[in-house]
């Protein structure tokens, strides 16, 4: 079958709605190629939803500051944490005895973004025909959205790792920390290339200021 | 014919070229606003107004023709333009005119017989029918006298079982309400206000601040001895350092927390009443650096239609808020120049005018509105009362010269609003960022759009279910058996 067939485009759909067959043949019966190109699809239309939600989402639900939006600090905003999450979510399971593959991993989480995408993409247009009453239809179907997402994480990393639920939910809650340390890590480690180039930028002007 | 044509031209380029003139005129005039002045966004940043207020002269005792002030402490104004300065170094009341000339001395009084003064008195009040009432600190009594500066009746050594046996009345400010109640401002009372009846008889108290415990200190005391914690901090109330009373006879109060709301406004029963709807609670600077912390407000004058203004003792100025609590305008700082301050302890609205009293320089420096600040002063007077047509007017003469005042905008959309423009006040409101009424013309917006297309989207909706169906029977009539074939292809 050729990936581009609407195949490709049907099993996202049928993933989020059936996610334990989902992402079953997510793992053992698609190919590899298929699943990454529908990754990072999701992942650009992420950064696309969020990006226009800021800028075109209604007055009533969105009070933003022109001057702090940055349409590639939103790219990051969406890339870091899926990045943090898989990386610190595999180095976990590889030592839990988890089955999944990076790769597995990766498409598994951004499968499980898609309800983000498709709950709230309209929401940005209907935003703008709401009163501030209804804006709790928004909020609901935000955090509908959220949830689903969780659930389809959860679901996914189950299935990738062929985890029992409860060592599913130590290990996200493990992840979560992880992240965390990650972060830690990665500031600290700026923070001291920060002071190699200071030195070395020091002692370069000292050379040069002596001769 | 041809002259009067060319006449007509002459005099519409007059007109014209006047006009460009007037324009030409205007943006100079509010090109000077200079950046002294301030107002803060919704996001919290400051951004530069044009100066609402300027100093125009600053009066000293000699000036006045009535010897220096020493140490002066309140002034207050009587609605015929009165100035009451009390000079508490010299322990006398000096009255000026309009023309901030001396036209009365009060240092003594009559009291039974023998003639009384005061001792440092603090707290000055004046009633509309220009009954005095001093805060005599130093004697411990709140002395009031009539128009003709007879004593009425002196308030001292107040008794009640609210108060304790070794109680010492230090009263240092004093306001009176329409029904001669009198309430008091005295040292060393955490309570609130000290309310006296019209007899001179103690009350209650009104209006207490609120105790705010330190969670480090509280850790502390939960492992010290009862030794130990008798020598530590107590968690009071904090004491008010200033109050005012408007024409309903609201108390409006400040003090010197630096935390919580530093502005009080108080009903009969002591509860706060503020309405605080603006894009940030009024507590004077919203913006200030760790070392020069926030304001101290060291005195508050509420003025007609709910505006109120309260003085930074910190820095020297006066922010100046409407009844919503929006900030209008700021003025004022320290140092040398005119309309610089070296310690202002009271501020006065005498009309549109602002007096401010400098205790150490012993001098009044008059304050008065620009273009801009007489423009927004009465804008706002006009929104309160409710003449939205006025206020409308004003206040888009108020963005005119300053596009950065974001509360305008919502004073412009209501009056569209009321219009019936509800487009044109949806964009107002979103400039102000009022939510709330944004999404009352929204609202309204939308059911005018809808009435109006209804008819039309709903004819086309059933048009094109009609033609749907039409299509389907006639599919079905004409080609059903090569439908048929195609699905059994696809299968």
């Amino acid at each position: 079958m050729s990936p581009w067939s609407s195949e490709l485009f049907k099993y996202p759909f049928h993933l989020i709605v059936r996610p334990y067959n989902g992402f079953w043949d997510l793992k053992y019966e698609r190919s590899r190629r298929a699943n990454l190109i529908v990754s990072f699809a999701v992942l650009i239309l992420m950064v696309v939803t969020n990006v226009m939600s800021s800028q075109y989402s209604g007055f009533l639900v969105n009070l933003y500051n022109p001057q702090d939006m940055n349409s590639l600090m939103e790219i990051v905003y969406v890339a870091v944490p899926v990045l943090f999450w898989c990386v610190a979510n595999w180095s976990l399971t590889t030592l839990m005895d988890g089955e999944g593959k990076f790769v597995e991993i990766f498409t598994s989480t951004c499968f499980a973004l898609i309800p983000l995408i498709v709950i709230n993409f309209p929401w940005i247009w209907l935003s703008n025909v709401i009163s501030l009453q209804e804006t709790s239809f928004y909020y609901f179907s935000n955090s509908f959205a959220a949830l689903w997402s969780l659930y389809l994480l959860f679901v996914g990393n189950m299935t990738v790792h062929q985890f029992t639920p409860a060592k599913t939910i130590a290990t996200m809650l493990l992840t979560v920390a992880a992240m965390g340390f990650m972060a830690f890590l990665c500031l600290l480690f700026l923070s001291l290339v920060q002071e190699i180039v200071a030195f070395v930028s020091t002692i370069y002007q000292e050379i040069v200021l002596r001769n | 014919m041809s002259n009067k044509l060319r006449h007509a031209r002459i005099r519409l380029l007059a007109v014209l070229s006047m006009l460009l003139s007037v324009g030409a005129g205007g943006t100079l005039a509010y090109a000077d606003g200079g950046s002294e002045s301030y107002n803060y966004s919704f996001w919290g940043d400051t951004v530069p107004a044009p100066a609402a207020y300027e100093a125009t002269v600053s009066i000293a005792g000699e000036g006045a023709g009535a010897g220096p002030f020493k140490d002066p402490s309140d002034l207050h104004v009587t609605p015929d333009g009165r100035i009451y300065v009390l000079d508490s170094g010299n322990n006398r009341i000096v009255v000026l005119n309009r023309q901030f000339k001396e036209v009365e001395t009060i240092d003594a009084f009559d009291n039974g017989g023998s003639e009384d003064a005061f001792l440092n008195p603090q707290g000055l009040f004046v009633t509309e029918q220009g009954q005095i009432l001093v805060a005599d600190t130093g004697n411990k009594r709140v002395v009031h006298l009539d128009q003709n500066r007879k004593l009425v009746k002196i308030v001292d050594s107040p008794e009640s079982e609210l108060l304790q046996a070794d109680f010492d009345f230090q009263p240092v400010r004093v306001v009176v309400d329409k029904a001669q109640r009198l309430y008091v401002m005295a040292v060393g009372v955490f309570d609130g206000f000290m309310e006296f009846n019209a007899n001179g008889e103690f009350t209650t108290f009104i209006g207490a601040n609120r105790v705010r415990v330190d969670p480090v200190e509280l850790f502390w005391k939960r492992f010290s001895t009862r030794a130990q914690r008798s020598r530590m901090v107590m968690f009071t109330p904090t004491e008010f350092t200033n109050m005012d009373i408007n024409e309903e006879g609201f108390i409006y109060a400040t003090n010197g927390d630096a935390w919580g709301d530093t502005i009080k406004k108080l009903n009969a029963q002591g509860n706060d009443i503020l309405r605080r709807t603006g894009y940030f609670s009024p507590r004077g600077e919203v913006r200030y650096t760790n070392e020069e912390g926030p304001s101290r407000l060291v005195d508050i004058d509420v003025a007609d239609s709910e505006i109120y203004s309260v003085l930074d003792a910190k820095r020297g100025r006066i922010y100046t808020y409407n009844g919503d609590g929006h900030f209008m305008y700021v003025f004022g700082g320290l140092g040398n120049r005119l309309g610089e301050f070296n310690t202002p302890v009271a501020i006065e609205r005498v009309r549109d005018d602002f007096l401010v009293l400098d205790k150490a320089l012993g001098e009044i420096t008059v304050f008065r509105t620009t273009e801009y600040g007489r423009t927004l002063n009465e804008a706002v007077r006009a929104y309160y009362r409710g003449d939205e047509e006025k206020a409308f007017e004003l206040f888009q003469k108020t963005i005119n010269m300053n596009a950065n005042l974001e509360f305008a905008y919502a004073g412009i959309g209501k009056a569209l609003l009321r219009q019936g423009d509800y487009a044109e006040a949806m964009k107002y409101f979103k400039r102000s960022m009022d939510q709330a009424n944004y999404s009352k013309a929204f609202l309204l917006y939308r059911k005018e759009v809808l009435r109006e297309y209804f008819p039309s989207i709903m004819t086309g909706i059933v048009v094109l279910l009609v033609v749907a169906f039409a299509w389907r029977k006639y599919r079905k009539a004409k080609g059903g058996k090569r439908n048929v074939s195609v699905e059994q292809r696809v299968v």
